[in-house]
């Protein structure tokens, strides 16, 4: 073989080393938020299919699978089949800068944050064009409530992000991570660890913000004429959304790969380790609000991102730039 | 060659989309294409080793302005007909500034890119860096003045459409918050055959 396509097959392994992990913890995900919310609601959750009902998951894909694919007949049907793959694109690629321990990720870019927040925020578009192909009253309402929830908590996403960056002085991925190694960001930053969590719900469209998809008055929101795997591709792509974002705030709070204290039974256990459980236990959290949370009124969601996220993280962003200021602490 | 490649392949797309998004039939598919442009030039940003202006570019275009582009435009009840027929009317204005930005890229690609060296930036720092070094220093002026110039734009843009109507009903949350249940509901002690009177 030859350098260069040896290079591209390495390349490709590593993509799927990557992609088929995250869509099967999208299936296991699927399965522990229902065993949770059974444990929670005491109820027993799935739990005929295979042991403990840990394939239930992958069952309910191939039930999808050999469904109609139905197609509204005023509908735009380009779009209407475009829209849900965008949505899966989008949340896979990305993983291309996810730095998952300190020597593994697909590409080390200099600015990865910046490419993180302009793939979420390009997130709209699957939903948005959804709304719109289905030419439907319900899947339309659901789509224009969808833009202003994620256009709004992107705004204190985007300030919480700069005050994480201003204690850091890169937009490496890494090297967020490795600023980290002494004291993590979800420390003197708690303000923003809650409010960043708090806006990641909303950015995925998760309890209690899922007014997109709110079954009491829009019956399913944006995928209302979605049938079969085009209606899988939504439920794939939201949940890869959300182990994604809880990946991004373990990153920029939570020390990514590093162990809580750097001592001797904890610092021997593999990076990747710590990684995965972290992001497991942000995971549990998204869970855990969905059980414990009613949903939000339109207005109130609205509210509490502009009048409340929005002045909140700008004055943090100000202090935390005038503290490092005045202590001469601001990076290089 | 894979750079002359690529620049050639963005290029003809950013420009294919551009047509595109003046002759489309359907407005919505219109703000499509013009995302499809903008992301186009966000890949001749990257190209050029720019990636920083690429991304921030696709993440203000795409990720905000052309959303709110594609709302108001799904919101809208447009009929092709109506925009054609007075589309004339826009033809000299239009010529105008196509002629503005025609003279402006005339002049900068034969009179500036003789004389100013490529080469002269440092290539020790990436980009993101070297606009951070001089953004709030050598620039610092001109950079606010930008800001109050989309300031004003805004503030132009509210003032323009918001309308003060006295008789709308407007929610307090404090107000509504701050409620206990003395203020709603009180105890009434009926006569029989009398009701009660409301006050």
């Amino acid at each position: 073989m030859s350098p260069l396509s040896l290079e591209i097959t390495l390349g490709v392994l590593k993509i799927f080393s990557f992609v088929v992990p995250v869509l099967v913890s999208v299936a296991l995900l699927v399965y522990l938020e229902r065993k949770v919310l059974g444990a929670i609601q005491l109820r027993k959750g799935p739990n005929v299919v295979g042991p403990f009902g840990i394939l239930q998951s992958f069952a309910d894909v191939l039930k999808l699978l050999t469904k109609e694919n139905l197609l509204p007949s005023s509908s735009n049907k380009f779009l209407f089949i475009f829209a849900p793959m965008l949505t899966l694109i989008l949340s896979l690629i990305a993983w291309a800068v996810i730095p998952i321990s300190s020597t593994y990720v697909i590409s080390n870019l200099n600015i990865g944050i910046l490419y993180l927040f302009a793939v979420s925020s390009f997130g709209v578009y699957g939903v948005i064009i959804a709304g719109w192909a289905s030419n439907s009253k319900y899947p339309f309402l659901g789509a224009l409530r969808s833009a202003a929830q994620m256009i709004s908590y992107e705004v204190s996403i985007g300030f919480v992000i700069i005050t994480v960056l201003i204690c850091v002085g890169s937009l490496n991925l890494t090297d967020i991570v490795e600023s980290q190694k002494n004291i993590w960001f979800a420390i003197p930053l708690f303000p923003m660890f809650i409010v960043f969590i708090i806006s990641a719900l909303a950015e995925t469209n998760r309890l209690p913000f899922d007014l997109p998809e709110d079954e009491a008055t829009l019956v399913a929101g944006f995928f209302t004429e979605y049938s079969s795997i085009s209606f899988g591709l939504f439920f794939l792509a939201e949940y890869a959304n959300m182990i994604m974002m809880s990946s991004l705030t373990v990153i920029l709070f939570l020390g990514g790969w590093y162990p809580p204290i750097d001592i001797f039974p904890l610092n021997v256990i593999p990076g990747i380790i710590w990684f995965v459980l972290k992001v497991f236990l942000i995971l549990f959290v998204f869970l855990w609000v969905r059980a414990t949370f009613p949903r939000y009124r339109y207005d109130q969601l609205m509210r509490l991102g502009w009048k409340i996220f929005l002045p909140l993280t700008l004055v943090w962003v100000v202090l935390t730039s005038a503290f490092l200021f005045y202590f001469e602490m601001l990076p290089k | 060659m894979f750079f002359v490649g690529s620049f050639f392949l963005f290029a003809t797309f950013l420009i294919t989309t551009c047509i595109f998004v003046i002759f489309s039939k359907n407005p919505v598919n219109s703000v499509l294409f013009l995302v499809l442009a903008f992301l186009n030039s966000t890949f001749l940003f990257i190209l050029i080793g720019a990636e920083f202006v690429g991304i921030i570019l696709a993440i203000v275009y795409i990720g905000a302005v052309a959303i709110l582009f594609l709302f108001v435009v799904m919101m809208l009840d447009i009929q092709r007909t109506t925009l054609m027929s007075n589309i004339k009317r826009y033809v000299p204005i239009a010529l105008l500034f196509a002629g503005i930005i025609l003279t402006e890229i005339i002049y900068l690609t034969i009179y500036k890119s003789s004389k100013s060296n490529p080469n002269i930036i440092t290539r020790s720092k990436n980009n993101t860096e070297q606009i951070g070094d001089v953004l709030y220093t050598k620039y610092f002026i001109d950079f606010q003045l930008s800001g109050i110039v989309l300031l004003l734009a805004m503030i132009g843009a509210i003032v323009l459409t918001h309308i003060y109507r006295p008789t709308i009903r407007r929610q307090n949350i404090d107000k509504q918050n701050s409620t206990t249940a003395t203020d709603r509901v009180k105890l009434v002690k009926v006569n029989s055959g009398q009701g009660i009177e409301n006050d």
